[in-house]
């Protein structure tokens, strides 16, 4: 057995395609607690951000500038009571944020950190990813229904028809995307690995591939993504300041932080689509024309040193601390962090640890990059109406997208045909 | 339209453009919040805070006890106490109650004060835990209350 | 609609009503509400998505001010005329006092005149900022409210050096003003709009230009500058329908008259129009500020008025452009040192009867956008 498990670290492959059951655990574990930590600070991130944008600080009370507010948080969330409305339906009512949350980290099974570092690798899966997101609308119309009021259930309607429109253009986006795969080998491929293998040996982006048609494409995606989760401009289902305060309405305590986590958890779900279709995936910018092994060593030493900055900005930040009594903790916790993001930094730069890990660290910050513009498109839209919503996703987003396909699919023949005739 | 409207249409120019603004503002130099209590605000001179009653150099009150304020209260908070004097025959303030619960710091109060001894301070902190704290009997006019000093 | 009418068709225990008959939900916007600004409570009539009918349900701020107002002196009623409109407490001083002076017969002094106008259009721009951020907010925009708030700071800044207070100023008083500019009052002032007028601009790029801004506000929310005459509604909606009245033109008090500014109209009568009419007052209030400031003459700044005020026994209606309306003193004096009625006509209170008008066949989504656009206060709707 020690050799099954040892033996799996040369094959060259995720553990999933290998069928080794203990790496397969060790895995998810990763990648759940990954996912897990990503929303912790995507909630501090987004906190901050929109303070930042909104000319004020966010949270800076709890932990140095707020980096323990997520645990607060939480905290608080698990504490609260847990309420259920007396006439609602019990089972459904408890299944519905189960629902969403499963499905929603069921997502991140094909998700991609690296050619082997994934917990599996399925030939179909794009179209899993997708397929996964879309049961998480029914976890929604049934958090609706079983809330027996009829705001929720209208709210959970809305939200439920408009993940489903924008699911099509997404879709088709995908489609696009997917078809610039086969210009290489002449065969497309589904599996998300596979893209990105398309991306290596056509020595190309997609987002730039074709141009501008690549970039029109992955512009339809995230219009389309930040409408399937749901988040502005296109929040109405969920807003504050509208009428039906949506499905989540008598949700409280740790339930609703299920929702939030499903919210967060399909967001970077999506954008790892769109990382992994368009941006390379884990592929570092500029692989074939910077080339060779001084770029190659340039570039895998940059995520240590940008822990290493960080590190150094913690550093900076404890010495400033004022050296008062009361902050003692905040001091100490402080300087923590800045020895942890060292000792992370030190580790990251070390020869056999670099290689391996620089493609998780290229893919999480481009998903991050995503994340940014989602709390940037946040912070800055006004809401759509409901009707404009609709409107958008099915008279605009959807021609320009079938549009896309098409246009992809004639400049894929024509490029075929020329290699053709000049072979 | 014209074509550089449709063109702007195309491209969400306008949309970008506010990215942009939100963008800009994120520079430290924007941040305009202050951690209070460790930073205070700066409060100007003819802030009508908490009232006091004050005393000349040699420690005497400069209250005459005429009842001004009393009179221009609207809400009648005040109550003034006095004694004449046999020997001055003047009036010499013994009590000076002052109803914070109710007072809404218009400064009637001190602009009918002809002696100038009540006035409404720059200090704001009055927060109390009840209400008993809040009737100020003629000592706690006088002294007012000390600042607190926070840590965190 | 009477009462009675209105809650009987709610009725489902009426004979041969169901639920079920009918597709019209009654849904009930509560007086704790984010986005209602104050505890204004309203009743939706909703067929679907549709508005059908609005109610109303006001009262959950009454004061009881007017009352008060019969058991204090003239001057000792000044500071709770700030708690009408709290957003712009230095235009309901300044209608007060003018009410009163004219009662009296007492003339201001033109410093005086001066200083009131300029701190009356600073009050001005304050209540536009937290209109603009309060009404970008309901539409979904959560950024501009803390820049319109953050511009706001600088002005009740300037209003806590002059007067001692921030909100509740108690600015004026009856024959003038009690204090005098502070000293660095006219280069803070000019500071102010000068940091102000780039911050108007940003908000073209912000909100105006924007296309989700547009699409939310355009066409949504119209009333007929007809409508709007036979509801009496006065201020920025009147303008923005495209009448142009003005009482600082049309009617001119404490120096008006001697003050250059345009006023902003707009043609569509829509939510769009009367925010372009809004942005386009504060630009004026500034021109008007700049100018009073630049010819502030010298000179007493308060009126010789007796100690005790006893107007001779009288009724006078006064009214002034305040920031959401036409705010109007109506006073009956009977001689003696105590009002014997003071009745207050609040802009907000008039104008939210278009709110049924406009929103009548909206979607529910723009009846909040509706009552943004109304600029309402409740403390004003309700005293």
């Amino acid at each position: 057995m020690i050799k099954s498990f040892l033996g799996y670290l040369h094959s060259g492959v995720t553990p999933g395609e290998a069928g080794n059951l203990i790496w397969i655990s060790i895995y998810v574990l990763l990648v759940f607690a990954g996912v897990s930590l990503g929303v912790m600070f995507m909630n501090w991130f987004e906190r901050k951000i929109m303070a930042h944008m909104q000319v004020r600080m966010g949270p800076m009370r709890v932990g140095p500038h707020g980096l323990l507010q997520p645990i607060a948080d939480a905290l608080k969330l698990i504490i609260k009571e847990d309420l259920m409305p007396s006439n609602a339906d019990k089972l459904v009512f408890w299944f519905a944020p189960v629902c969403v949350v499963m499905t929603a980290f069921c997502a991140f099974i094909v998700v991609p950190f690296g050619r082997t570092h994934a917990i599996t690798d399925m030939n179909i899966g794009v179209v899993f990813m997708l397929g996964v997101s879309s049961l998480g609308v029914l976890g929604v119309i049934m958090a609706g229904w079983a809330s027996n009021s009829h705001y929720s259930l209208m709210g959970s309607l809305r939200s439920g028809a408009q993940m489903v429109s924008y699911e099509v253009a997404m879709s088709m986006a995908v489609v696009s995307a997917v078809m610039m795969t086969s210009m290489a080998t002449g065969t497309g491929t589904l599996s998300m690995i596979g893209i990105v293998q398309a991306q290596m040996q056509q020595h190309i982006w997609f987002v730039f591939s074709f141009f501008p048609v690549g970039l029109i494409a992955l512009a339809v995606f995230a219009i389309a993504m930040v409408a399937e989760t749901n988040r502005a401009p296109f929040d109405l289902p969920e807003a504050e300041s509208e009428l039906v305060a949506g499905f989540m309405t008598e949700y409280s305590g740790f339930r609703w932080s299920l929702f939030f986590l499903a919210e967060y958890t399909s967001m970077m779900a999506v954008s790892s689509i769109a990382t992994t279709l368009w941006l390379g995936g884990w592929l570092r910018p500029f692989p074939n024309l910077l080339g060779g092994r001084n770029w190659d060593l340039a570039f895998s030493l940059v995520p240590g040193l940008t822990f290493a900055i960080l590190a150094l900005l913690c550093f900076l930040t404890f010495t400033r601390m004022p050296r008062i009594r009361a902050m003692r903790g905040d001091t100490a916790g402080l300087g923590g962090l800045a020895c942890l993001l060292g000792i992370l930094a030190v580790v990251l730069l070390l020869p056999g640890v670099r290689e391996r890990v620089q493609d998780i660290f290229w893919f999480t910050s481009k998903v991050a990059f995503f994340m940014y513009f989602y709390v940037w498109g946040r912070t800055t839209f006004p809401r759509y109406r409901f009707d404009q919503l609709m409107t958008i996703g099915w008279k605009v987003l959807l021609p320009i997208s079938i549009a896309v396909v098409i246009l992809t699919a004639l400049i894929g023949v024509r490029q075929d045909l020329f290699a053709l005739v000049r072979r | 339209m014209s074509f550089v409207t449709v063109l702007k249409k195309i491209f969400l120019i306008d949309l970008l453009e506010g990215l942009f603004v939100t963008f800009r503002h994120q520079h430290p130099d924007n941040l305009v919040t202050e951690q209070y209590p460790q930073e205070r605000p700066v409060i100007s001179d003819r802030f009508r805070g908490q009232p006091r009653l004050k005393k000349d150099a040699n420690g005497k009150t400069l209250c005459t006890a005429c009842g001004a304020c009393a009179l221009a209260c609207p809400e009648k908070l005040i109550k003034v106490s006095s004694l004449r004097d046999p020997e001055t025959k003047k009036k010499v303030l013994t009590e000076f109650d002052y109803d914070l619960g109710r007072c809404m710091f218009c400064g009637l109060c001190q602009e009918a004060c002809s002696s100038n001894a009540l006035e409404l301070s720059p200090a704001y902190e009055l927060a109390l835990y009840s209400r008993e704290g809040l009737e100020l009997d003629r000592q706690q006019m006088e002294d007012g209350t000390p600042r607190k000093v926070y840590e965190r | 609609m009477s009462d009675n009418q209105f809650y009987e068709s709610l009725d489902e225990t009426k004979p041969g009503r169901t639920f079920l008959d009918s597709n019209e939900l009654v849904l009930n916007m509560g007086p704790q509400h984010p986005s209602t600004h104050g505890v204004l409570r309203v009743i939706l009539k909703l067929d679907g998505e549709k508005v059908n009918g609005i109610e109303c349900v006001i009262g959950y701020l009454h004061r009881g001010i007017e009352k008060i107002a019969e058991n204090r002196t003239w001057a000792g009623f000044g500071p709770f005329v700030d708690r009408l409109d709290y957003t712009a407490a230095v235009s309901n001083s300044l209608g007060y006092c003018l009410a009163v002076e004219k009662l009296l017969g007492v003339e201001v002094p033109k410093r005086a005149q001066y200083l009131r106008v300029i701190l009356t259009e600073l009050c001005r721009l304050a209540s536009h900022q937290v209109w603009l951020g309060t009404h970008v907010l309901d539409i979904g925009a959560v950024t501009p409210l803390f820049y319109a708030f953050r511009d706001r700071e600088t002005i009740l800044g300037v209003f806590e050096k002059y007067c001692g207070a921030r909100l509740t100023t108690h600015a004026f008083r009856i024959g003038g003003c009690r204090w005098d500019a502070y000293p660095g009052f006219a280069e803070e002032v000019l500071k102010v709009c000068d940091d102000l007028l780039p911050m108007i601009d940003e908000y073209r790029h912000l909100i105006t230009g924007n296309r989700i801004w547009l699409q939310r506000t355009k066409n949504v929310g119209y009333i007929s500058p007809e409508d709007c005459m036979s509801y009496s509604i006065t201020g920025p909606v009147l303008r923005g329908s495209g009448i142009a009245w003005d009482l600082r033109k049309a009617q001119p008090y404490s120096s008006y008259e001697d003050f250059e500014f345009d006023i902003p109209t707009g043609t569509a009568g829509d939510t769009f129009d009367r925010y372009v009419v809004r942005v386009e007052e504060m630009r004026q209030s500034i021109r008007i500020i700049r100018q009073a400031v630049e010819g502030l003459p010298e000179g007493p700044i308060i009126a010789r008025v007796p100690k005790v005020i006893k107007p001779p026994a009288g009724e006078v209606y006064v009214s002034t452009e305040a920031p959401k309306g036409e705010l109007g003193y109506f006073m009956v004096s009977d001689g003696g040192p105590q009002p014997y009625r003071v009745r207050v006509r609040p802009p907000s209170f008039i104008n939210l009867q278009a709110l049924e008008k406009m929103a009548k066949g909206s979607l529910v989504a723009d009846v909040v956008a509706i009552i943004g656009t109304l600029d309402i206060v409740l403390g004003e709707v309700d005293r």
